[in-house]
């Protein structure tokens, strides 16, 4: 197994995240997370700002959006 | 969902067959479409009409989509063209091909106040951030990294389909998708030293700005 230095590791955060790793990169850097706190905190707050985005980005469509949808492709299929 | 009144006539079943494939399929995801227009347009009315616009134009593409390939891909990258031909004209700036590397200045500032910032305080910090505070910043930073950013961490898409919806390289999506945050911590944790939530004594020597 490959070890990572701190920098490579904290680079690939979005990556490993995103599950965008191959299979031993991603073992390698859970390895790594579990013996360096630096890059724990790191990850932690990436993970953490993630679900904050998640959270506030949730606004739902107004009500009469689908209406809205739903009338003008009938009156594209109707022309 | 709209009551499904019998149409006057069926006269023609395969276009009504058209209609309600369409409805089925791809009015389920015009919440997602909805959440994505926020972003591309920045406020709720215009937001509807492009997804109005879009959907409109996927209707009418519906032929040339293949079943059971990714639809909200395909849907969000029809939304995507059509805000790029209709609402945004900086396409023809020139100084937008530059853009991927534009923001390294940005980046420098940005880094400079993470940097002395310890992380569990701006985690800490980003509890007392209100939802608008959050969504105005990503609303804040350039739109190619806004969007990355939102599709990959709101929408969960992956790196390929990101990069299918924006038409640029999966390289690309990486390093936006790493700018967008970067830019958009930095944004948070200048809102958070404002209302004292973070400690600004550091920021001040370290930042250039202002």
């Amino acid at each position: 197994m490959a070890h990572l230095d701190c920098e490579e590791t904290k680079a690939l955060v979005h990556e490993y995240l995103h599950n965008e790793l191959l299979d031993d990169k991603q073992k390698d850097i859970t390895t790594h997370l579990a013996l360096c706190d630096s890059c724990e905190q790191e990850y932690d707050l990436e993970v953490y700002l993630n679900q904050v985005i998640q959270r506030s980005c949730d606004e739902a469509p107004p009500e009469q959006l689908a209406d809205k949808v739903l009338r003008r492709i009938r009156d594209i299929h109707s022309h | 969902m709209v009551d499904s009144e019998p149409m006057a006539s069926s006269k023609n079943t395969d276009s009504e067959l058209k209609i309600r494939d369409f409805e089925q399929q791809a009015l389920p995801l015009m919440q997602q479409l909805y959440g994505a227009a926020l972003r591309w347009t920045r406020n709720p009315s215009d937001a509807e009409d492009l997804v109005q616009e879009a959907m409109a134009k996927a209707f009418v593409a519906w032929g040339q989509y293949q079943q059971g390939t990714n639809l909200k891909a395909w849907l969000y990258r029809i939304m995507t063209n059509t805000h790029i031909n209709k609402y945004n004209k900086q396409q023809k700036d020139p100084y937008r091909g530059g853009l991927d590397d534009l923001e390294d200045w940005q980046l420098g500032n940005a880094e400079s106040i993470t940097a002395t910032t310890t992380r569990s305080a701006e985690l800490e910090a980003l509890d007392h951030l209100p939802a608008d505070i959050i969504r105005d910043s990503l609303l804040a930073i350039p739109e190619e990294f806004r969007m990355v950013v939102y599709y990959a961490v709101v929408d969960g898409l992956a790196y390929s389909e990101i990069a299918e919806i924006m038409g640029t390289p999966v390289g690309t999506v990486m390093s936006r998708l790493h700018r967008g945050k970067k830019l958009l911590r930095i944004l948070l944790a200048e809102y958070a030293i404002e209302q004292g939530y973070l400690s600004a004594e550091k920021v001040a020597k370290n930042s250039e700005k202002s």
